[in-house]
């Protein structure tokens, strides 16, 4: 059972999502984007119709994507439950929703220009998190991410 | 004697090339054609077959009837002489075994030769210097704008010299009349992401009728469904609104920058597209239209003078403000068709505000004079922006009913409602600074005591 946040845990989603004809359907998407978890720092890669890769990066690297996602460990451990619970995000757990509800913001960027991305693909991001209902996910603790 | 005659060298080379045989062309010599026009008469696709059809009916023997071709006519009762007649007037044997195997009959060939049968043939146009063995690859994403733009083809010139509706990269011819465009800069219009965004635009659309999930619409309470139909009332006005404009606009933009053209054009489906989900929503669960707004905000983008002014207004700042509203509004929805509305029209929004705010990057990049005159134009739409606040109550209202889930909690509705414009504010600002466009400062008091 992969283990959230970790590379592995969302390999499980690329995998899912790249056999999607769904997914696929949405159109286009390119975007590298992060999720920050505490200090655990995810970058996930989508190009044209796929998404192409799934790293560990740092701090650093967060000024190259084009936004990352970051609420704290609990938010993010309600989301993926509500993913799991419904088969998918209900409306008080969408990406965008989380957006609205955080003062600075669930997806951030460096540039106001970048960060847009995270509108023009939400659909297929919020598909790429959606296939998590279809794993079982085994959550570090909040102390492993800190 | 005609085996006696030398063939010049590119003569030889060129028959070599076209599969006549040297017989042949020696006889073309002959006949008194010379080599120039005999390789003229190969580059016009004469075939061996039909020169020689032509070489004899010239010498007045007639061509020679194949035995298969004698028998098919047999069949179809073509008379010799037309057989003969039509070999001399240059047909193929293969195209008259393929009319009579059609079911031409005799006399109706005799009518098609009369009318002086096939159409004698220019060809010069392939003659054409345009860049010749151009081979583009699809990429992941197909084939694709950018996938194109190799050679010449890519050249995206920072003035294009023509007036007409000559496509980049192909040969202009004298005589043409102009076509009324205005826009010959590139700066005028170009965006760096334009190519991109029209190909994204075409593998995102989305289907109103069949995608909206329309079933699950349920009844709203009376104030919340007047506040709906209201707000899908002023989004489909102004959607059409843009719509309009950048249609308006199209005409002027030249062929140069024909990417400009093709993202526009998604851009105004995508507004049609807006336009006919927010009228449908109205007109689906009991409600009606609402009032018209007083358009004052519309005023400064149909006013707007050239098309950086149209953008700036239109589609970083109006657009900044429509993005956010879609934000809210999914997150706000009623039920999953609302969401399904505001989630995919936010979509088609950010990438009209991405083209329009990469556009004014690019013009501080390579005209930088033209900094203040950015500025000028923000101040005349932040104000009409403003005036519109003013002016238009109803708007205001209907979004903090629908956002407070009825009249009897406006005042929340009223606070999300502020949330949703200091967003858009700031927003509007970030975008602006990455275009390098520092406009905190100047930023128009009414907007600035949004984010304060």
């Amino acid at each position: 059972m992969p283990s959230f946040p970790s590379v592995e845990w969302f390999n499980a989603l690329k995998e899912i999502v790249n056999k999607d004809p769904e997914f696929r359907a949405l159109g286009t998407v390119d975007s590298v984007l992060g999720v920050k978890v505490g200090n655990k720092i995810i970058e996930i890669t989508f190009d044209a119709f796929e998404c192409t890769n799934v790293r560990d990066a740092g701090e650093n690297d967060l000024r190259d994507m084009d936004f990352w996602l970051e609420q704290p460990y609990d938010n993010w451990k309600d989301m993926i439950e509500n993913i799991k619970k419904h088969g998918k995000a209900d409306l008080s757990h969408t990406l965008n929703t989380i957006d609205l509800s955080i003062p600075e913001g669930f997806a951030r960027a460096h540039d106001g220009y970048r960060r847009d991305a995270f509108y023009r693909f939400n659909q297929s991001i919020q598909d790429f998190f959606n296939a998590s209902s279809k794993i079982d996910t085994q959550f570090l603790t909040e102390a492993a991410v800190a | 004697m005609a085996d006696t005659i030398t063939i010049p060298e590119n003569l030889r080379a060129k028959a070599s090339e076209k599969g006549w045989p040297e017989d042949l062309v020696r006889q073309a010599l002959d006949a008194g054609a010379g080599a120039e026009q005999i390789i003229g008469y190969m580059d016009q696709g004469v075939t061996a077959e039909q020169a020689r059809g032509f070489l004899a009916a010239q010498a007045g023997s007639g061509p020679e009837i194949s035995d298969a071709l004698k028998a098919a006519a047999a069949t179809a009762q073509w008379p010799e002489d037309l057989i003969k007649q039509a070999l001399a007037a240059g047909a193929a044997e293969a195209d008259l075994l393929n009319f009579m195997n059609m079911g031409v009959t005799a006399e109706q060939a005799r009518e098609f030769m009369a009318q002086g049968g096939a159409p004698q043939l220019d060809l010069s146009w392939m003659q054409v210097p345009t860049e010749w063995n151009t081979r583009a690859r699809p990429t992941k994403h197909g084939l694709t704008l950018e996938a194109i733009n190799i050679g010449k083809y890519g050249e995206i010139p920072d003035v294009w010299p023509y007036h007409t509706e000559m496509p980049r990269g192909a040969v202009p011819i004298p005589g043409v009349e102009s076509m009324g465009y205005s826009i010959f800069e590139k700066q005028e219009v170009w965006s760096d992401n334009c190519a991109a965004l029209y190909e994204e635009a075409i593998q995102r659309r989305w289907r109103p009728a069949t995608d909206v999930p329309w079933a699950s619409i349920e009844p709203l309470a009376d104030d919340v469904e007047r506040a709906l139909c209201q707000i899908c009332t002023h989004i489909s006005e102004k959607e059409q609104m843009e719509a309009d404009v950048l249609g308006r606009w199209e005409p002027d933009i030249s062929y140069g920058y024909h990417e400009v053209k093709l993202y526009l054009a998604t851009t105004i489906f995508e507004n049609a597209r807006a336009v006919e989900v927010f009228r449908k929503r109205a007109l689906s669960n009991g409600g009606g239209l609402g009032m018209q707004s007083p358009g004052w905000g519309f005023r400064s983008v149909v006013d707007a003078r050239n098309f950086t002014e149209m953008l700036s207004i239109q589609m970083v700042l109006q657009d900044s403000l429509t993005l956010a509203q879609y934000q809210y509004l999914e997150k706000y929805a009623k039920n999953p068709a609302e969401q399904y509305i505001a989630a995919h029209c936010l979509q088609d929004k950010a990438r009209h505000v991405a083209y329009a705010i990469s556009h004014i990057k690019y013009v501080m990049m390579h005209r930088a004079d033209r900094r203040e005159e950015v500025q000028r134009y923000l101040d005349k739409g932040e104000a009409m922006m403003l005036q519109d606040d003013k002016k238009d109550p109803a708007t205001r209202e209907a979004f903090a009913i629908y956002f407070g889930d009825g009249k009897a909690n406006i005042g929340e509705g009223l606070q999300i409602y502020n949330q949703m414009r200091k967003r858009a504010v700031e927003q509007y600002l970030a975008r602006l600074k990455w275009a390098t466009i520092e406009r905190a400062d100047g930023l128009n008091p009414g907007l600035k005591a949004f984010i304060q």
